[in-house]
């Protein structure tokens, strides 16, 4: 295979993954699967079940969740919402990069003025990837709103 | 960029919606069109070419900042 074709390749690839989406339907299941893992996770933080495994689960879960409602199409999928998708992917991406900058120090500042015990699980990649898929599916529907 | 397709879609008597069916975009994006928010690709601006039926410089025009 010579460089053209290696070029080719994996333009086309990379052009076939980033088009990857999921029907509209998806959507509305992804919303459900959320609410349900919240509710449980509210439920178990008050019952004796609340192992640590059970809260691993749950945190995959619910990424899972906001990944399938992230990766949605909408009823009309067309040029402007790839647009608005494509900004509000940036944006999340941004501001995730931010937070992972800054909550440490915001913990350290936490630790010096109130004296309070930085936790070892206090900040996890869940945070930070629960954060940027929020992040981005809300400033996707303010955009979508806005437009 | 600055559009005059309001002008043209009111020349063919089409509302929003119509003209949304006939190039398969929502409403939404072309009032965002009509109001200068979304500058739209070079596909779609040939398909309301096609619509119109003038080119694309007819209802098309560069601003000052552009």
């Amino acid at each position: 295979m010579n460089a053209k074709k290696i070029i080719k390749c994996e333009r086309s690839k990379i052009e076939k993954w980033s088009q990857f989406q999921l029907n509209n339907h998806w959507k509305i299941k992804g919303i459900i699967f959320c609410f349900i893992i919240f509710v449980a996770t509210i439920v178990l933080k008050f019952n004796e079940v609340n192992t640590e495994w059970v809260r691993f689960g749950f945190r995959k879960a619910l990424l899972v969740g906001l990944l399938v409602i992230a990766l949605s199409k909408e009823k009309t999928e067309d040029e402007m919402i790839v647009s608005l998708r494509a900004k509000s992917f940036r944006l999340a991406f941004i501001l995730a990069v931010l937070y992972a900058l800054i909550q440490p120090i915001v913990d350290v500042l936490v630790f010096n003025l109130l004296g309070k015990p930085i936790s070892s699980s206090s900040f996890s990649y869940f945070q930070v990837l629960s954060f940027m898929l929020i992040i981005q599916i809300m400033f996707f529907e303010v955009l979508k709103r806005n437009r | 960029m600055e559009n005059t397709i309001k002008v043209e879609r009111a020349i063919l008597n089409l509302t929003q919606g119509d003209l949304a069916e006939k190039i398969g975009v929502s409403r939404q994006t072309i009032n965002s069109i009509e109001a200068n928010r979304y500058v739209p690709s070079t596909v779609l601006a040939l398909k309301l070419s096609k619509v119109f039926g003038k080119p694309v410089n007819d209802f098309f025009k560069l601003s000052e900042g552009d």
